[in-house]
């Protein structure tokens, strides 16, 4: 045998040792001829098999009649066979083909125990734990590793989807070391995958990548035959190793940078993606495939809060957070999650127990702006004047009285604390006094007060206390 | 309508609600929707006082207390947003919001306003753009506008500049209505005017820094007024191991400089120790249509600084105090003048005792004009199990509302419970008596017991957007 032929030749020696390899090969063909049986009838194997070492494919195989010769159901019960079909394989072996490579390189033909056994316990079958031996006694293994990242597979091995293997075979099938690796599913078989696909389409189908994959429309999903009807494929759960890049505090904030829509929609779906993007979506989400429209389910996320959330303080820096950068905030944030504290009905969870009891404090202090949630003239109002503490229209003495002569001493506390006249007072109130028409007609303006600019500002306001144009004028 | 089967019918609309939602969330998760559903009642038991006719004179009393009365009030909330109109990127979003009153005559605030679209727009989201048509609301240094109008924005590819501006027709602040809707019978000078918003803002981003100016700007429909003209400047500077914040607001209608807050917060220590400073300017803001609007309140000056210390994972304590002076307020001091001074102290600790045990205790002091305010309070959150967790507090306090009633001391003590029925299910309930000693001062200072209790439920339709309690898996 020439080099030449050599190497052209050994894969398919591979081939048949790999395909003998699988367990349970012999398991799943259907009724499996009893050589052993016949050794005595049939003493060499160009018995039956003619063709093979002459390479006439119509005698590969004896004609079904002659087995009636004995199995007529008188010397022999009588079987049923209709002629001989290929039994599922994996590999691309085939015995004709192999026979006129050998002519066409000058070699002698190989004998059938090269391959075979010729024990009378186990006459014809191909030993699994020799067939490498045997394949490479001729044929040069490259790489010395059967399943080495390197193998073109497909050299002697056909497409799973090919093989008509039962359930049993595929589960049986051997599993690569490189698969074993923690990184294999998370990062590493997409590299591997790309450009090698056939590689995969060995021992899987497409349907095995679309457990996962969203995305299948990738060029290494779409070039591995999908299993056909009939082909019972092992029950798979979708998995979703989360990549080493994912892990650091700072993706949440850095992925934007990094968005692709082939990349994400390896592991998500756009549901995914609005778990957090209620807000303003981004386009590339819009991009993504629906849960439901794939077969995958998706990572199926939910949403983690940005580190910055986690500061012990966050809840009083929010506000210059949002006013800041408040698309950031839109990102994940509709106005609701921003009502349901700053409008909602209250369920103790941002002022601390009992504080309608002493709010009055916080409230002259200012330390929480209070209009951000509340309106001081409905809000605040409503419950003090429901409360016996807000005017009705009179100014009553008394009320103020920890402060004596409060009402010669207003001025003061009104200039410093106005939100907290207008959280029992109404304007009218004001106006008794303050007005040109009022009581006493006190000027509530300071000293500096632009009546002029604010006369051109808002007319109508100033009517409210004056009779005219206090500026003089139409 | 007796105040028991009103609140016997808000109990059943709670139990409906939580037996129908359910089923919906698959449902309508299908149809691209996401939000949530939530009931909530509430009461709180009010003491009010009346001033007594003829008192006043000498030694007589001017007030007195009246009997104590429960007020109730029952929420319900609607909150979706929706895709899937058949075009990419567009949205639509509602907050609807129905309100009851129960229990006595007592107001509880607003629950007079039996219903409110509180948010109800539609979005279309393409490429940097993004319009937005309906009722919605800016939130900003200027705090939350609300308008019926319509607002466009955009990004560079970026996303380090974005520019949007926004119109429409004003709402109320804090009441998502037109103000003379909002408070007709509450204010006697309401424009009859509706009001116009105008606003713009434009945003820069380069690394950590984050830098938002605005500009709005409320007029009267008729264009016969201003309502206001303010603009803001916002900044978020993000270091290596802190912070720099900071805002400031201008309001152009009254000519002068409204907010300002700088704040400079860094951890130290391996993140163990946050320190925390800050200077800050507060004066309110009134809108020009209010009288109030031109009586010029004096801005106070302040600054606050805070410390905070983790020694473990489990334990942490802070400490805060701060100062602030107000303004030359014009007046004429009779007697003698009020304070011009505030401080505020507190200190607080919170400890993770065992997993699912967490205690917390702070006291906060506060004394300036105005009142005076002490108070203690403490609490332990135990999680009974993966979806049940219970809180009890105690509170103590005393204050001196100083242009008011006189002192008041109270000791309170609560309970509160939260509990996970399912992963869209949660309900809430929490009970707090407070003890109330106003200290002797007439009939309206006599000992009385404040209850509070409220109640809630809410659905998560889709995915929770409010993104409460969640974590990656």
């Amino acid at each position: 045998m020439t080099k030449r032929s050599r190497r052209f030749l050994f894969p398919a020696g591979v081939l048949l040792a790999m395909g003998a390899a699988v367990a349970g090969t012999r398991a799943e063909q259907v009724s499996p001829f009893p050589h052993e049986d016949h050794q005595g009838l049939f003493p060499v194997c160009t018995g039956c098999h003619e063709g093979v070492e002459g390479g006439v494919a119509e005698t590969v195989y004896p004609e079904p009649a002659s087995c009636r010769n004995c199995h007529d159901g008188i010397r022999e019960e009588t079987v049923t066979w209709e002629g001989a079909s290929r039994a599922p394989s994996n590999v691309t072996f085939d015995h004709m083909v192999h026979a006129a490579e050998l002519r066409e390189a000058g070699d002698a033909p190989q004998s059938c125990e090269s391959c075979h056994s010729s024990d009378p316990g186990t006459r014809m079958s191909v030993d699994a734990s020799e067939e490498l031996e045997t394949c490479w006694g001729c044929h040069a293994h490259e790489t010395g590793d059967h399943f080495a990242p390197a193998a073109s597979c497909e050299t002697c091995h056909v497409p799973l989807a090919s093989t008509g293997f039962g359930l049993a075979r595929i589960e049986a099938l051997p599993q690569p070391a490189s698969h074993g690796s923690e990184l294999f599913l998370p990062e590493e078989h997409g590299p591997m995958a790309q450009g090698y696909a056939d590689r995969c389409s060995t021992c899987h189908t497409a349907d095995r990548c679309l457990v996962c994959h969203v995305d299948g429309t990738l060029v290494e999903i779409t070039a591995i035959p999908a299993a056909p009807g009939t082909m019972v494929l092992p029950e798979r759960e979708a998995e979703y190793p989360t990549p080493s890049s994912h892990v650091d505090d700072g993706w949440l904030n850095a992925h934007k940078l990094q968005v692709s829509v082939r990349e994400c929609s390896t592991c998500h779906t756009r549901d995914d993606c609005r778990t957090c993007h209620v807000g303003i979506v981004p386009t590339a989400v819009e991009e993504l495939p629906r849960r439901g429209e794939v077969s995958a389910p998706g990572v199926g996320l939910e949403a983690r809060a940005p580190a910055s959330h986690e500061s012990l303080f966050f809840l009083d820096a929010h506000s210059a957070l949002a006013a800041a950068d408040g698309r950031s905030c839109a990102v994940c944030h509709v106005e609701s999650t921003c009502i349901a504290c700053h409008d909602g009905p209250s369920d103790g969870g941002y002022h601390p127990p009992s504080f309608v009891a002493r709010h009055a404090a916080d409230a002259f202090a200012r330390s929480d702006e209070c209009a951000t949630c509340h309106s001081v003239e409905v809000f605040c109002r409503a419950c003090h004047q429901d409360s016996g503490l807000g005017s009705r229209g009179r100014l009553g003495s008394g009320y103020h009285d920890a402060e004596p002569l409060w009402l010669l001493r207003h001025g003061q506390g009104a200039r410093q604390s106005l939100e907290s006249c207008a959280s029992c007072h109404r304007q009218t109130d004001c106006v008794q006094c303050h007005g040109v028409l009022g009581a006493f007609s006190v000027s509530p303006h300071s000293r500096d007060f632009d009546a002029v600019a604010a006369w051109e500002r808002s007319p109508r306001t100033c009517l409210a206390c004056h009779v005219s144009n206090p500026v003089g004028g139409p | 309508m007796a105040a028991s089967a009103r609140l016997g019918r808000a109990f059943v609309s709670l139990a409906i609600l939580g037996a129908a939602m359910p089923g919906a969330p698959g449902t309508v998760a299908g149809q691209g929707v996401r939000g949530w559903v939530g009931s909530t009642v509430q009461m709180v038991e009010l003491r009010p006082i009346e001033q007594i006719a003829g008192g006043c004179v000498t030694d007589e009393p001017c007030y007195r207390a009246l009997g104590e009365e429960q007020s109730l009030a029952a929420t319900q909330d609607v909150s979706l947003t929706a895709w899937g109109f058949g075009l990419q990127g567009i949205s639509g979003t509602v907050l609807l919001r129905n309100r009851a009153r129960l229990g006595s005559d007592r107001i509880w605030p607003r629950t007079d306003d039996r219903f409110d679209a509180i948010l109800a727009y539609a979005q279309l989201v393409r490429g940097g753009f993004t319009v937005r048509a309906g009722r919605q609301e800016v939130r900003s240094g200027l705090g939350f506008s609300s308008f019926d109008g319509g607002r466009l924005q955009w990004h560079g590819s970026s996303r380090a500049i974005s520019v949007e501006a926004y119109g429409g027709r004003s709402l109320a602040r804090g009441l998502r209505e037109p103000l003379r809707e909002a408070l007709r019978g509450i204010e006697s000078f309401v424009p009859e005017q509706g009001v116009l918003l105008f606003g713009g803002s434009a945003r820069g981003r380069l690394r950590g820094l984050s830098v938002t100016a605005r500009y709005q700007r409320e007029i009267l429909d008729d264009r016969s007024g201003l309502a206001s003209e303010r603009g803001s400047l916002d900044l978020s500077l993000l270091t290596a191991r802190g912070r720099v914040l900071g805002e400031l607001d201008y309001d152009f209608g009254a000519e002068r400089p409204g907010k300002a807050r700088l704040t400079w917060s860094n951890v130290f220590g391996d993140g163990r120790w946050l320190v925390e400073a800050t200077a800050l300017r507060y004066v309110p803001y009134f809108s020009l249509s209010t009288i109030w609007g031109f009586f010029e309140p004096v801005a106070y000056h302040g600054v606050e600084g805070r410390v905070a210390w983790s020694p473990s994972s489990v334990l942490g304590v802070w400490a805060s105090g701060g100062w602030r002076k107000y303004g030359d307020t014009g007046t004429t001091a009779i007697l003698r003048p009020l304070e011009d001074q505030g401080r505020r102290a507190s200190v607080g600790a919170r400890w993770s005792l065992r997993p699912d045990v967490t205690a917390g205790a702070g006291y906060d002091l506060e004394w300036g004009p105005g009142g005076f305010l002490s108070s203690f309070d403490a609490s332990v959150r135990m999680a009974v199990s993966e979806r049940l967790a219970v809180t009890g507090n105690v509170s103590s306090f005393q204050q001196i509302e100083q242009y008011r009633i006189g002192d008041g001391r109270g000791l309170g003590a609560g309970v509160s419970a939260d509990a996970e029925f399912t992963d869209r299910i949660t309900l809430g309930a929490g009970a707090s008596l407070v003890r109330h000693d106003g200290g002797g001062e007439g009939p309206a200072g006599s000992p009385w017991n404040q209850t509070r209790a409220w109640m809630s439920a809410r659905v998560l339709v889709g995915e929770d957007p409010g993104l409460a309690n969640r974590r990656r898996r």
